[in-house]
């Protein structure tokens, strides 16, 4: 049998769907750690709650708006998305309230671990409440877009348009929020330096429930996105955050800017293995793609240890 | 005429269960420059930070302008007229300087933009690099720039954590002279200086702290004259004819 050919613009779409995928979730982790200053191990499992809530509330905007259709999508499922937004967001500043602003004095070690049972208290919830089988939204099956194809040779359903460009709309606006309104400000001079937050005035509490609402919400568009493209399953969120950590660091940690181009330096890398492989650049294939992404980000690290867009010292 | 700005009376306080400061009783008025001066660990920084909140009073009471402003977060007492300028860390490094002036004025309820305009020319040095990230100035370059998101708020008083503190010895006297500037410009001003002599030179009057308490106090012409101040607090060596030499 003749191996299928694929183009190597192929894999850079993919790249480019699962890099959105990243950037989103890298995003919410890299404020966490720069605004409440912890590595939050429960950000995985807060993308899959986000994908779950949206799962959740597709039984009740599905019956209600029926099959009418928006950028060759649902309309119900755009809903659900926003729900799953609002749901993770929420979710995020309840736990900050009653378990790590308690928890605050034990530092950042301290909050990190707690966070680890936040993320197994959350996967936990998930398989009580929904079992533990792989579930889907229910978006029908498209093909590719065929003039793209056959105009490229290249695969791009709408899904895969709009996971993109609901992604880019979604960072640019996070862009615009952080230069352009004084909440951006506050957050980013609570990140720079939390004391003289305080002191010039800001209150810095009313920041760290800002950038848990901003982080919930943009992790779980990531989840919802990510159960669109594969499947929405307890896991899915826990499987991806070591992922999501390697493209925070590469980044250059605490750099929200950094982790966007982390996340799109490793979300590709992890789709490009294939074709590197094709190529006879790596040695090994597609099951390998984390391992790659993670070879790629040591690489980066040794030459700027500081991260791509991270401060030296 | 004068009136009392700060009133600190009979203040314990300290860092968990190690105490700093003892009984301290200092005050401020409207139109002076006060300078705290004493030997490291005399607790110096530690009567700032327990002014503005940052450190809980054990006891004792600290008014501001007759109002009990005793243990009140710093975020409210911005809000009433108290702005604190840090001795390290005092710029947000990688906002612009617009950008921390902005957020020097975050708590104003109006006239942001004309309060900016206005400190642009009184510190010129910091109108020419509006858009510059703050890391890229120079140690003085960013005190100003501390001193002037402070001074956003139009506080009644200024708290100024050693304002020379590394800077190069040509640097310290321009700082020392935007000190005296927010001064005329209208605001009381307690700091607190390692460069003793310097510090008294521009104040008004001053307190030798020396563990935790105060050991002297008066105008600070006085105090520089004083021989015992000057051998004990500040290495008296004009005092050993060294000056005369």
């Amino acid at each position: 049998m003749i191996p299928l050919q694929i183009s190597p613009f192929q894999y850079i779409v993919n790249g480019v769907v699962f890099s959105s995928i990243i950037v989103l979730a890298a995003i919410g982790l890299s404020l966490v750690y720069s605004i409440a200053d912890f590595a939050n191990f429960a950000h995985g499992d807060l993308m899959t709650v986000g994908a779950f809530s949206g799962l959740f509330s597709v039984a009740i905007f599905r019956p209600m708006l029926g099959d009418v259709g928006l950028f060759g999508l649902p309309l119900w499922f755009f809903l659900a998305l926003a729900f799953g937004m609002v749901a993770a967001a929420v979710i995020a500043v309840v736990t900050d309230r009653i378990i790590y602003q308690p928890m605050e004095d034990s530092g950042s070690i301290g909050l990190l671990i707690t966070s680890i049972g936040v993320a197994l208290v959350y996967r936990a919830s998930i398989f009580l409440s929904f079992g533990s089988d792989s579930e889907r939204y229910g978006v029908a099956r498209q093909g590719p877009i065929p003039w793209i194809r056959e105009s490229f040779g290249v695969a791009i359903t709408p899904r895969n348009f709009v996971v993109v460009i609901l992604a880019t709309v979604l960072v640019t606006g996070l862009h615009l929020t952080l230069t352009r309104t004084t909440l951006g400000r506050k957050m980013r001079a609570t990140a720079d330096n939390a004391d003289l937050a305080r002191v010039s005035g800001i209150r810095t509490d009313e920041v760290i429930i800002a950038m848990w609402l901003i982080g919930g919400a943009l992790a779980a568009a990531g989840g919802v996105f990510l159960g669109l493209e594969e499947l929405v399953r307890p896991r899915m969120g826990f499987d991806i955050l070591l992922i999501v950590f390697a493209a925070v660091i590469l980044g250059g940690i605490g750099s929200v800017y950094g982790a966007m181009l982390g996340g799109l330096v490793i979300g590709m890398v992890h789709e490009l293995v294939p074709l590197f492989n094709q190529w006879g650049i790596i040695p090994v294939g597609s099951r390998y793609a984390a391992a790659v992404a993670f070879v790629i980000m040591v690489a980066i690290l040794l030459v700027k240890p500081s991260g791509i867009v991270g401060e030296s010292g | 005429m004068t009136e009392r700005a700060l009133d600190v009376s009979g203040v314990d306080s300290g860092y968990g269960e190690v105490q700093v400061l003892r009984d301290l009783n200092l005050h401020l008025n409207d139109d002076e420059i006060v300078c705290i001066i004493g030997p490291n660990g005399a607790g110096k920084s530690t009567v700032l930070k327990t002014v503005f909140g940052l450190l809980k009073p054990w006891t004792g009471s600290v008014d501001l302008s007759g109002k009990d402003i005793t243990g009140e977060d710093p975020a409210d007492l911005v809000r009433t007229g108290m702005g604190y300028v840090p001795q390290v860390d005092n710029v947000f490094s990688s906002l612009t300087i617009e950008e921390n002036l902005r957020m020097g004025g975050v708590a104003r309820s109006g006239g942001l933009d004309e309060r900016i305009e206005e400190l642009y020319d009184q510190f010129p040095i910091i109108d020419e690099k509006r858009t510059a990230k703050a890391k890229t100035l120079s140690g003085g370059q960013r005190q100003v720039l501390a001193f002037a998101r402070a001074l956003v708020m139009e506080p009644e008083v200024l708290l100024i954590d050693e304002p020379s503190a590394g800077l190069a010895p040509n640097i310290v006297q321009s700082v020392f002279e935007d000190v005296q500037k927010v001064n005329e410009l209208g605001t009381a001003v307690l700091m607190v200086e390692q460069n003793a002599r310097e510090g008294l030179a521009i104040s008004d009057r001053g307190y030798v702290l020396d563990q935790g308490t105060v050991a002297y106090e008066g105008d600070a012409d006085g105090l520089l004259d004083d021989p015992e101040v000057s051998r004990l607090y500040m290495g008296g060596a004009d005092y050993e004819g060294v000056e005369d030499l």
